[in-house]
């Protein structure tokens, strides 16, 4: 891979967050005066408070002033305190993140797993019984509403089968150790099916649609001429190739995974980062939705770059181009 | 090949042995005999924080019934005051000060015994810092002093019956809180201490936002000793999750179940659904203008954006047509399901001592032709091409910027539904829906000319009373609605020390406020609770049509058992056993393995 190739990906990703950090700037100013938002809050403030809440966050201060300032305690993870909770937002969000992570990445790897493996092998029988059912179950998956999809697996696993809890990351038994372990997994199964199960379409038909695709080329032929075994030509010759479409996109989940997922951790009542942002939302905290929108825009930015990147290790015509 | 066949064996037996023994740990960690007897409760409504002055919803208002006493508490029969950490308060004979006993048998959760002290320290601290929604109910700039142990005397400088009314206000322990005295208000409301010291019957010792929180019984509070040892409140984000957790058996009891999903629950094995009277009654609340000028003396500044209201709305005869045009029987049947009943006044029916009900003959009848009539009548018989009529004065067609609350009270369904009827009358509402935070914003400004909203209140209707009065723009007050006649008739009940000479005086207000249309009271809404039959020891509060619990009162808290000995219902995190999980798993795993061994094999069979 050339320099230019990394400097250039490498420059616009911090322009397009340097970008981010300027409208998240500019927004939460458009809003209104932030002492003035405090005050609509529950936190009650005389004025001499105010005066001094002014000076603790430079409002009066000029505003290319004030932009140094933001993004130096941005980059330090200083944003300020919730406006309901009065908690400084980098521990509401601290707290909020490993559940997020926990869910939306497990859900992200086994949707990337399985969907991989329905695509192949669908595309490999190409109009058998698998892949007509594959295909169908996959675009419907696809577009079914994940939170629609949440509420059908709770009425029928909590409601109905009793099998599984209604919400939350633990139960209130206070365990410890693997029982623990345990628990948390009891609780993550529902919400990590739901979120498996709304991501597995898109997974599965990329696959097989870039497999489909990388059937018809020449070189899949010529081994097969050569007399290589099936397995060997789907393994070594048509799976590699017709992976890099699916790798760009588990990056770029991966980097949506700090944007939570808002609607299936509401209906399981999941304490994350999509829980935080709603209630966030909800009641115009907007310390905290300016936070939760940094970070997961420097994360999609982020998780961006390293797939530009490794795309262009991955396949030399990527960065000749 | 064998190899293979023996590795995926090995691999299948391996994990039912490891499960097989995380189950045996599992099994270890509950034994029944070592557990609380725990009264599970769901909600979609988390605690908005741990300190007092923070409390504004009506999960923080239970955690400060059951974690702290206060002066006085509510009957159970019709919540009329009565005596709790006092024997009794007389007053002098121009009631402006005020002589309470104080019991001397009440100890802090931490053993140490609360004292008259306590209550002259939480009630001055407020007075001092006129902290959150407290304050009101100490009125007339009082003093409060301790001479003794057992003794508080409340000065006011003015005749007053807040002592009795009473203040809904949690006594604090002065040796915890005492140190806030010098501080600034930002450092009070940012004080978060746990366990929460308090001397109610309940502890709370544990919350995790979002997910739960916990109260330790603790014994020997003035109601006594609970049979429940701890009460965990589960918090759902949605209702459907609630109800199903409720039919799982993960929790005891699902409060302000959504009257469709109560529907739902009808005939389930081991769930009742109870409805509550109502205690509150939603709204159409009008603005009638003036938070400009009050502003600066509320806020300390200029308001950053120009009030709005139509001056239409100040026209007693568009309010009025409005209130013909408003089908509440159709609102209660169709957007509350049945689970509401019409309003007509401010006052709830379940306050019945103050309620004043209006002669059917004497509403306002739903009645398009007669809202019609009123408008023509009052002269606004021009209209726009589509319809709208045209205010004479301003010549602005009757279109009203009406909000509606995403997350209160079915206000948007309440809003369509009367946005349709105001189109037979030549009124447009312009419906706005938003989240209440916002629309306290609006609310702030005075950017709207009515929002469908909802109001609650005390026993006592003294500050139900006060929304409608001129001195609450930018307090209390909806639409800073300004009435000589409502003013007049407040102070004079609050100066009333007879009780049935002031519910004269609280009817005529009722009348007033009924005739001059500061709001139109909507539906009285139900709330309804859903609950376990595998517990007993119910108390409704008030008894007649009251709550069992998120009420007035703790009877239930301290009275609930099982209706099996020790059969604790309980949530274990829910459902399907993790014995039982862990067999599943084990078997999933096996036959995975077996299918990738016999789908490999076959394969090789195919290429042999």
């Amino acid at each position: 891979m050339s320099r230019r190739y990394l400097l250039r990906h490498v420059l616009h990703a911090v322009g397009t967050l340097l970008f981010v950090l300027a409208f998240n700037f500019i927004l939460f100013r458009e809003i209104g005066d932030p002492v003035e938002l405090l005050t609509h809050s529950t936190l009650h403030l005389d004025p001499s408070e105010k005066a001094a809440l002014r000076e603790e966050l430079g409002i009066d201060d000029p505003l290319p002033a004030q932009f140094v300032n933001y993004v130096g305690d941005s980059l330090r993870g200083e944003f300020g305190y919730s406006f309901i909770t009065g908690r400084p937002v980098i521990e509401s969000v601290a707290e909020k993140i490993w559940p997020t992570i926990l869910l939306v990445g497990t859900s992200t790897i086994l949707s990337t797993l399985f969907g991989v493996l329905i695509g192949i092998r669908g595309a490999w029988r190409r109009g058998s019984a698998f892949d007509t059912g594959s295909l169908l179950g996959s675009l419907t998956l696809y577009s079914m509403p994940e939170g629609w999809l949440g509420m059908l697996l709770l009425i029928l696993f909590v409601g109905i089968l009793g099998w599984f809890p209604a919400g939350g990351i633990e139960s209130t038994d206070r365990l410890t150790g693997f029982a623990h372990v345990l628990d948390v997994a009891k609780h993550l199964f529902l919400p990590c099916l739901t979120l498996t199960l709304g991501y597995l379409g898109e997974f599965a038909i990329i696959m097989r649609s870039s497999l489909l695709e990388v059937m018809g080329e020449d070189f899949i032929q010529t081994a097969r001429a050569k007399g290589v075994r099936d397995k060997e030509v789907r393994r070594r010759h048509a799976v590699p190739n017709a992976l890099l479409p699916t790798f760009t996109l588990t990056f770029y989940s991966i980097g949506f995974i700090l944007g939570g997922a808002v609607i299936v951790e509401q209906v399981f009542s999941w304490p994350g980062l999509g829980q935080l942002t709603y209630a966030a939302i909800e009641s115009l905290d907007y310390p905290v939705i300016q936070a939760v929108f940094l970070l997961s825009s420097a994360a999609v930015i982020l998780f961006n770059l390293l797939a530009d990147v490794l795309y262009g290790y991955l396949d030399p015509r990527v960065k000749e181009a | 090949m064998r190899g293979m066949r023996r590795a995926s064996l090995a691999l299948g037996v391996a994990t039912a042995v490891v499960l097989g023994l995380a189950g045996s740990v599992f099994g270890q960690s509950a034994s029944p005999d070592e557990k609380p007897l725990t009264f599970h409760v769901g909600t979609t409504e988390d605690i908005n924080s741990v300190n007092p002055f923070k409390a504004f919803n009506t999960s923080d208002y239970e955690v400060l019934l059951l974690n702290y006493n206060m002066l006085d508490g509510f009957s159970a029969e019709d919540l009329s005051p009565v005596p709790e950490l006092t024997t009794g308060c007389e007053a002098s004979s121009d009631h402006m000060t005020w002589t309470c006993e104080i019991r001397d048998d009440v100890t802090w959760q931490d053993g140490k015994p609360l004292t008259a002290e306590d209550i002259a320290f939480t009630y001055t601290l407020i007075v001092d810092k006129q902290l959150g929604y407290f304050v009101d109910y100490l009125p007339f700039d009082p003093t409060f002093e301790a001479p003794d142990a057992t003794t508080l005397i409340w000065k006011a400088q003015e005749p007053t019956l807040a002592p009795t009314v009473p203040p809904y206000i949690p006594i604090l322990p002065e040796h915890i809180w005492g140190k806030f005295a010098t501080k600034s208000v930002k450092e009070i409301e940012g004080f978060e201490p746990m366990p929460l010291i308090g001397s109610g019957p309940f502890q709370l010792t544990e919350w995790k936002p979002g997910q739960f929180w916990r109260m330790e019984a603790v014994p020997d509070s003035i109601f006594g000793t609970s049979t429940i040892d701890e009460i965990v409140y589960h918090v759902y984000g949605n209702e459907e999750a609630m109800v199903q957790a409720l039919k799982s058996g993960e929790i005891d009891f699902a409060y302000d179940v959504p009257p469709t999903l109560g529907k739902s629950l009808e005939g389930e094995k081991n769930i009742k659904v109870l409805r509550k009277a109502a205690d509150y009654h939603t709204n159409l609340a009008f603005n009638f203008g003036g938070q400009s000028k009050a502003y600066p003396s509320v806020y300390g500044g200029q308001p950053e954006k120009k009030e709005t209201n139509h001056p239409a709305i100040r026209d007693h005869a568009v309010r009025l047509a409005i209130a013909h045009a408003i089908d509440k029987q159709a609102l209660a049947d169709t957007v509350f399901q049945g689970a509401a009943i019409p309003a007509d006044t401010f006052i709830s029916p379940d306050k019945a001592f103050w309620h004043l009900d209006i002669p059917a003959n004497e509403e306002y009848d739903f009645n398009i032709d007669e809202a019609n009539q009123i408008l023509d009548d009052a002269g606004y018989t021009k209209r726009t091409a589509d319809g709208i009529r045209i205010d004479p004065k301003s010549g602005k067609p009757l279109s009203f910027d009406i909000i509606t609350i995403t997350n209160c009270c079915e206000s948007v369904k309440s809003g369509e539904l009367m946005a349709g009827w105001m189109d037979e009358i030549g009124i447009k509402f312009n419906l706005r829906p938003v989240t209440d935070t916002k629309a306290g914003v609006d609310w702030k400004y005075g950017t709207f000319d009515a929002y469908v909203w909802d109001w609650g209140g005390d026993p006592d209707p003294d500050f139900n009373m006060s929304l409608y009065t001129t001195d609450q723009c930018l307090g209390w007050s909806d639409g800073c609605f300004s009435s000589p006649t409502l003013d007049k008739l407040y102070e004079e009940q609050r100066r009333t020390f007879d009780r049935k000479a002031r519910q004269a005086i609280v009817y005529d207000f009722e009348r007033a406020h009924y005739e001059e249309i500061p709001e139109i009271a909507l539906v009285y809404p139900e709330v309804l609770y859903a609950y376990s039959t595998d517990w007993e020891g119910w108390v409704n509060s008030p008894t007649k049509g009251g709550g069992p619990i998120f009420a007035w009162r703790v009877d239930s808290y301290m009275n609930l058992k099982p209706v099996v000995a020790g059969g604790n219902s309980g949530a274990d995190g829910g459902g399907m056993s993790t014995g039982l999980l862990i067999a599943i798993g084990a078997i999933a795993v096996i036959v995975v393995v077996a299918f990738v061994v016999m789908g490999r094999r076959r394969s090789e069979e195919d290429e042999a």
